[in-house]
């Protein structure tokens, strides 16, 4: 080695003369550091480290380092190159060994193949499977909602509310056990009951990641059914602005929808992006009439403004969201009375021309959310991420009422929240990594009582706060171990009215009566203060087989404390005619679920079996108790209560492409869901379905797509049925209500083709043409709460340009 | 490590702190519910007595209504929110104010009558009679019931039976009859 030296101080000298021996030059210094990806600070193999002018160069190893030896002193340009990377030149001056580390920025070209080892875009939960959907998928879906979008996905069903109210679930789970994760922080009003769709404009966003079945514990420890993570764009270091527009034009409604982004970025890291979404319905069209009062309008905007220096970086985000929703107008009934002849009539018992006009019954929804983010790399083995965030939904609900008051909203809720997520992550010997951090919520919800009907939900003041340590070991590329904790305390401050005779008939005198502040006669205030702690953990092993078989085996242990509308809700439902009632007496639920997972992904051939398992104690549920009296005549009561359910289920898939222009994909997914306490089937989980999705892509860009999808019928259902007596003809008749018997299977097809099509240098344009219910299929869906007065949404096409620059 | 997060950290805190001051926690308005029907006041005279009988809500039920037969009844019908016994509120002329949008109707139950319009019902634009007055004649002495129905937005003003009116039902109840 020294002899080496020797040699090359020789060789130096030799050739470049004696001037550089007057500066006192010596050539024995050495320079090693490391090389690792900007954006995850993965180590980059394989990198040419090389000292210009002269032959002195060197690869980084599997670990990133290199080491070169036998460097002069003075002033010398380091060059950096990689195959797959911008190459980065430095000048340096030497007097002694020095040690520099490069953070390596990939070819813009190669962003998309950068993506998916993007700090963001990492895999949520290493030991739960993971669907994603990429900007083609969510830009087929502008038009529609996030949970259309994730429909596609085995195992994710929508429960729906009509048309364009819907809830995503999944593994048969939604609400509160859903999380929805939106730039990083949870969104936080899916506590408002089923006929609540989430406010979120998929269309500002660019990636959507969905873990079925287990928690992200970063998050919560709550989501028992499943996370869905959306990110936005990625912004790239340099001078650029990009944008893009999709116009849909759905022939079914009568509708437009219009959404539009723009992102400027400059070379040194700062960035402005500005996005909006509007869509105007009228009423759809079931394939024999129109489901009048059904239209839709919706604004939504967003603008962000931030810096990333890679390493660090910070984003303020503001958006807006609002839409305002019909409801059926023949859903809106009086008395179960009214349900009966609903059910009895083949068509909706209104059904008036078509109209862009939205009348009572409607909801309004609005969510402003502001959010700050920074976060900070100190160095290639930890970084440190802050967010803090400002959320302001507000939910208002339109019936048809007497003197005018329906312009007065019957349910008028405000909930602020503000929330925190500090986390710091960090890894030892590449194959350790940790994270952890912290999380705290406030919530105040406030029910206008302008309204003037008993508040669905009361006010109240709530506070969570969180704490989670999670890691993972991945010695090699065949094996990880995973595992996570995570601890929570929730603490709820109610203020709530109830109903005298409804506290007495409830028992609460008698456990709660240290809550009630103030008898007004018929009713009284009552101020709950409740507490949970939650612990929930996770651990899982992922095995790869020779690059191309993995298997994943995990353990799921959630807590869930109940969410306002299930301990608090207050009042009558329109749609169903039922009353809802929470229930104080509510403890958390405690799931311990078994995952497993097997994957195969071969070149032309991918499928993968996705059994689970889980038992979950105090498992939250509302179904019918008793009838009350009213004025109305006999009214169902529907109550939440607790029970202990054992879940299980198979979500299955096959993929198989040929020449890369066909994919043939089938997926399937069953669930079984039973209710130990009272020896039922659980109520409201998905049937057995199946869809089949063919996809052919032509020389010419031409790209072909057919969906066949086959829903069940559900022949396991708790039988909720009750009688009421009617009059017929003179004489009093007992009449069976049937709510719970599911409605029968259906199939229907999707056609869509796209190409691109370009008219104007510079731009990509690309047409797409989609037909829903191709057949025009009748059908009623089990998950669909106005499926007891209308058919399924009918033909539908929908031209969509998508214009990006 | 970096201080300058760590200050950023305290002052988002900080200034949080002052937002989450603003929730206030004092004690909510109570809510009178306006449109509340808490009973149904039917109010019968013939040409010898005058009989009234109510339907409460907090009760659930009523008086037996005593009728003889083949006797002319008329029968007013009204709407009352008493659930402020000081503050009675008189529902039936908000009925009246939107005659277009409301409907009475009576289904009978084991008994023979022979019900009309009264010449001092409440008419719609439409001339349509609301039934807020009505005569009642009953043919021979039974026993049975009667069901009053109010009828929000009916789609039809005309029909012998409730599925034909429509409409969402905001009044149903069930009150026993006597004929002597």
């Amino acid at each position: 080695m020294t002899n080496n030296i020797f040699n090359r101080g020789v060789f130096v000298l030799f050739f470049i003369g004696a001037i550089f021996s007057i500066w006192g030059q010596s050539c024995d210094f050495t320079i090693r550091g490391n090389i690792n990806d900007l954006h995850d600070g993965s180590p980059v193999y394989g990198a040419l480290v090389r000292i210009e002018n002269s032959d002195i160069f060197t690869q980084t190893d599997e670990t990133g380092r290199y080491l070169l030896q036998g460097v002069c002193s003075g002033y010398l340009v380091l060059v950096v190159e990689h195959p797959q990377c911008n190459s980065l030149k430095r000048k340096l001056f030497i007097e002694a060994d020095d040690s520099i580390n490069f953070d390596l920025e990939h070819h813009i070209n190669e962003l998309d193949e950068i993506i998916i080892s993007d700090d963001q875009l990492k895999q949520i939960n290493l030991s739960a499977n993971e669907s994603r959907l990429d900007v083609n998928q969510i830009t087929r879906f502008s038009s529609q909602s996030l949970a259309d979008a994730l429909n596609s996905f085995t195992g994710v069903s929508s429960l729906k509310t009509g048309n364009s109210i819907a809830k995503p679930m999944i593994h048969g789970m939604f609400g509160s056990r859903v999380g929805i994760v939106a730039n990083g922080m949870r969104l936080r009003d899916q506590d408002w009951g089923a006929d609540h769709a989430p406010n979120i404009d998929l269309n500002a966003f660019e990636n959507v990641q969905l873990v079925k079945g287990a928690s992200a514990l970063k998050y919560g420890g709550d989501m028992v059914g499943g996370v869905i993570i959306l990110s936005p764009p990625k912004i790239e270091l340099k001078d650029s602005l990009l944008g893009k527009t999709v116009i849909n034009l759905v022939q079914n409604g009568m509708g437009v929808s219009l959404s539009s982004d723009l992102i400027k970025t400059y070379s040194n890291g700062y960035y402005v992006k500005g996005q909006f979404t509007w869509k105007r319905f009228g009423d759809i069209k079931a394939p024999n009439y129109i489901l009048s009062n059904t239209g839709l309008k919706e604004l939504n905007y967003s603008i962000k403004l931030g810096r990333t220096r890679i390493i660090r970086g910070w984003e303020i985000n503001y958006s807006r969201f609002k839409n305002e929703t019909g409801i059926l107008r023949a859903a809106h009934i009086g008395n179960i009375q009214d349900l009966l002849r609903a059910l009895n009539s083949y068509e909706p018992l209104r059904i008036e021309p078509f109209s862009y006009s939205i009348n009572a019954p409607k909801q309004q929804g609005t969510h402003q959310n502001i959010q700050f983010t920074s976060f900070n790399q100190f160095n290639d083995q930890a970084k440190w991420q802050f967010d803090y965030n400002y959320q302001e939904n507000t939910r208002k609900e339109f019936d048809v009422r007497r003197g005018n008051r329906s312009d007065i909203a019957s349910i008028d809720l405000r909930l602020r929240s503000h929330s925190f997520l500090s986390s710091l992550k960090w890894k030892k010997y590449f194959t350790w990594n940790f994270e952890t951090g912290i999380s705290g919520l406030i919530q105040d919800n406030f029910s206008n009582p302008e309204s003037g009907i008993k508040r669905l939900i009361p006010d109240y003041l709530s506070y969570e706060l969180g704490s989670f340590f999670i890691g993972s070991y991945k010695p090699n590329n065949s094996f990880s171990w995973d595992w996570g904790l995570r601890f929570d305390r929730v603490i709820w401050d109610v203020q709530k009215y109830y109903n005298t005779s409804d506290w007495e008939a409830r028992n609460y005198q008698d456990v709660f009566s240290d809550f009630v502040v103030q008898d007004f006669g018929t009713q009284i205030l009552v101020n709950p203060k409740l507490n949970f702690i939650n612990w929930s953990a996770q651990t899982g092993i992922t095995y790869v087989l020779r690059n191309h078989f993995r298997s994943v085996f995990s353990y799921i242990l959630s807590q869930r404390s109940p969410n306002a509308s299930e301990m608090f809700s207050d009042g009558l439902h329109h749609s169903l005619a039922t009353i809802e009632y929470g229930n104080l007496f509510l403890d958390k639920e405690i799931s311990h679920k078994f995952l497993m997972s097997l994957n195969l992904d071969k070149e032309n051939f991918k499928g993968s079996i996705e059994p689970y398992f889980s038992t979950i104690k105090d498992y939250i549920f509302i179904a019918p108790k008793s009838l009350k009296q009213t004025i109305r005549g006999a009214f169902p009561v529907w109550e939440y209560d607790a029970t202990n359910i054992l879940l299980w289920g198979i979500d299955s898939s096959l993929e198989i492409r040929l020449m890369n222009k066909m994919n043939l994909e089938l997926n399937a997914s069953y669930i079984h869901a039973q209710d130990r306490i009272n020896n039922q089937p659980l109520i409201s989980i998905p049937s057995f379905n199946t869809f089949q999705k063919f996809n052919y892509t032509f020389k010419n860009g031409l790209n072909v797509e057919l969906i066949n999808r086959y829903v069940a019928f559900q022949n396991r259902f708790p039988d909720t049925n009750f009688q009421i007596n009617s009059i017929v003809e003179g004489e009093i008749t007992q009449k069976l209500i049937d709510i719970s018997t599911p409605p029968k299977a259906y199939q229907y097809l999707d056609f869509s083709f796209s190409f691109p099509f370009d008219v104007i240098e510079g731009l990509n344009t690309s047409i797409r043409f989609i037909f829903q219910n191709l057949t025009n299929t009748k059908y009623r869906d089990y998950l669909n709460r106005m499926r007891f007065y209308s058919n399924e949404v009918g033909l539908n096409a929908e031209f969509q340009l998508i214009i990006s620059y | 490590m970096d201080s300058r997060p760590y200050t950023k950290l305290y002052s988002i805190i900080l200034i949080s702190s002052f937002l989450f001051n603003g929730c206030s926690s004092e004690a909510p308005e109570l809510i009178q519910e306006e449109e509340l029907i808490t009973t149904v006041k039917l109010t019968f005279k013939s040409s010898e007595e005058t009989q009234i009988v109510r339907w409460n809500t907090l009760t659930t039920n009523s008086e037996i209504i005593q009728l003889k037969a083949n006797s002319m009844y008329e029968v007013a019908i009204e709407f009352l929110d008493d659930s402020d016994p000081v503050d009675i509120k008189n529902i039936t002329t908000e009925v009246i104010e939107e005659a277009n949008d409301h409907q009475v109707f009576y289904e009978f139950s084991g008994v023979n009558v022979i019900y009309g319009t009264s010449d001092s019902d409440v008419l719609d634009d439409n001339q349509n009679p609301l039934y807020i007055n009505s005569i009642w004649n009953f043919v021979e002495s039974s026993s049975g019931v009667v069901r009053i129905y109010l009828i929000h937005e009916p789609t039809s003003k005309n029909s012998s039976n409730r599925s034909g009116f429509g409409g969402e039902t905001d009044i149903q109840v069930d009150i026993p009859l006597h004929i002597n």
